[in-house]
């Protein structure tokens, strides 16, 4: 579905990644493991047109590099980005309709938006509020249901545990394994291992803008040095 | 077309403030005297003012300077075209490209000075929307030097600062309070729009809505043009009850005396706009009051001649120091009649 080859993510002059290949099928989740500035943020920018790139990404046979962040959004590409950037000011519904950007069925939109409502109550208690009123956690769910009222054909998760408290991560990584379950294509960008790999089918490693290793979450399980280290026991 | 959730309840505060300022207007018919009618009346036309600024400057957060000028571009504009050739024919008589030989009537006048403000606004917006904020507001300061500069020197039609006289009076207090109450369901509507949502993601996040396909430049031209001609009203509205234009009330005591308004009530919200306008319309009265040096309870106050300039630039400098967000802050006044 998400084909990239060769990629190198440039930050002016300096590249943050040198030359990476990686996939995603319909229906995976994939996981983008690495410390940081490990390039896997790079990665995901340069995917949703943030970030100047060269190499090639194709995304349902279409050749994205080059084109607008808005056509991503419409080829059906959305994230949800590290730090969750959610718009404080704005109300929390507000927010929510920011996602719907590319739609124009006004009904269906109201219904996504309810729908959300009714899965995160929390939400929809303080729906005319400013979401910078809601907690981390609340805040990532707010900004994972943004990034979804878009309808996208695959969902770009950057850090969602970042700076949450251990339940509320188990929370996040429940909502993702949801989304996977219903069938949503995944790719997501993590510090905490272990979660990760709990919920994804495909992983790569990754270390100062290169692919370190990769492989199936069973083969990479297997491999103990490298587990170790990943979740930080080595 | 139907309304979204949130834009009933937008709808539900704008009719709100409209009945507020039409209460006003009414109350000022009644029981204004002449003179207070006039004040009232420069009321409402500075109301138009700050609801032209708020739409840009509440929704792209990006302090804009120049926003008199273009009010005097739309009064100047209509003012040329509507009074008579007769009068134009005295006092203007070197006006180049036959200004002064022709008449229009009032609409048609004022329809050819929105045009022709809004063309200049998205002609200088084409600059400005791609600054970065601090960028702008200086490069706006400069655009009002220039405008005003303009109006000042280009005597021949302008007239500079003496008066520009002649202009038939076509509004009265309830033409202006019908037009505030459009230019009110204007502001808000264009807040709660989709691209007024989309502009206020921008403004809170720059990247962050570009990453969801927010185009902020071509949003911030938008709502720059629209700001453009709500002000070109609000000059129209001028010239067409004072009947005598000049350049002087174009230029910086009246950028400073609107944006202290706007400021004061909260610029992210129309009920903000609104707020700050008729505090400080009728705050000021009564410190033009004590700048007189009038007997209170007994006590002979001092002369404070100027006391209305130190009194707007403490409401700035107070309210940026203890509630930047302004009285209202996020809230418009459906928010706080309303649950939820």
């Amino acid at each position: 579905m998400l084909d990239i080859r060769n990629l190198k993510v440039l930050y002016g002059p300096i590249e943050a990644v040198h030359g990476i290949s990686l996939r995603v099928e319909e229906g995976q989740c994939v996981t983008l493991l690495g410390p940081n500035g490990a390039g896997k943020s790079s990665t995901i920018s340069a995917i949703c047109g943030v970030a100047k790139a060269t190499g090639d990404i194709t995304f349902l046979g279409q050749d994205l590099l080059g084109t607008e962040i808005e056509d991503r959004v419409r080829a059906g590409i959305s994230v949800s980005p590290e730090g969750r950037r959610i718009f404080s000011n704005l109300s929390v519904e507000a927010n929510l309709q920011l996602g719907a950007g590319i739609r124009t069925d006004r009904d269906g939109i109201e219904a996504d938006i309810d729908h959300w409502f009714t899965t995160f109550p929390i939400l929809g208690e303080r729906r005319t509020q400013s979401a910078g009123t809601l907690s981390g956690g609340e805040q990532q769910m707010l900004a994972i249901a943004r990034a979804l009222m878009a309808k996208p054909k695959i969902l770009l998760l950057d850090e969602p545990s970042l700076g949450l408290a251990p339940r509320i991560v188990g929370q996040i990584f429940d909502m993702i394994e949801q989304l996977k379950s219903e069938g949503m294509t995944i790719l997501l960008v993590e510090q905490n291992a272990r979660q990760a790999l709990r919920i994804s089918d495909y992983a790569y490693l990754l270390n100062t803008g290169t692919i370190q290793a990769e492989g199936t979450t069973a083969t990479l399980g297997q491999n103990d040095e490298l587990m170790a280290k990943l979740t930080g026991l080595g | 077309m139907t309304l979204a959730r949130h834009q009933k309840r937008g709808l539900i505060g704008a009719a709100l403030l409209s009945l507020i300022l039409i209460a006003i207007g009414v109350l000022a018919a009644w029981f204004g005297s002449r003179y207070q009618l006039r004040l009232v009346y420069g009321a409402y036309v500075n109301l138009l003012v700050v609801l032209g600024l708020q739409v840009f400057m509440g929704n792209a957060r990006v302090t804009n300077l120049s926003h008199s000028a273009f009010m005097g571009i739309g009064a100047y504009a209509a003012a040329i075209c509507v009074t008579p050739a007769a009068t134009k024919a005295i006092s203007l008589p070197d006006a180049p490209w036959g200004l002064a030989a022709f008449t229009l009537d009032p609409l048609t006048s004022a329809i050819i000075a929105i045009v022709i403000t809004a063309a200049i606004a998205a002609l200088v917006g084409l600059f400005i929307v791609r600054m970065t904020a601090i960028g702008a507001t200086i490069a706006s300061l400069a655009v009002l030097v220039i405008i005003h500069s303009i109006f000042l020197f280009r005597t021949d039609i302008f007239k500079g600062n003496q008066a520009f006289f002649g202009i038939p009076q076509v509004f009265s207090l309830t033409s202006i309070v019908v037009l505030s109450v459009v230019v009110v369901l204007i502001a808000r509507g264009f807040r709660e729009s989709h691209w007024g949502i989309q502009l206020r993601a921008s403004a809170d996040d720059e990247t962050g809505a570009a990453a969801m396909g927010v185009n902020v430049v071509r949003l911030r031209l938008v709502a720059w043009v629209l700001s453009g001609i709500i002000l070109a009203l609000a000059g129209i509205a001028y010239a067409y009850y004072l009947g005598t234009i000049s350049a002087r009330p174009f230029y910086f005591n009246h950028v400073f005396l609107t944006l202290a308004m706007l400021i004061l009530g909260g610029m992210r919200t129309v009920t903000g706009a609104v707020l700050g306008t008729f505090l400080i319309s009728f705050g000021l009265e009564v410190v033009r009051w004590l700048e007189t040096g009038p007997v209170v309870a007994g006590v002979d106050l001092p002369e404070a001649l100027g006391l209305s300039g130190v009194v707007l630039g403490l409401v700035i400098v107070l309210t940026m120091t203890l509630r930047p967000q302004g009285v209202m802050g996020d809230r418009e006044i459906e928010d706080i009649i309303l649950r939820r």
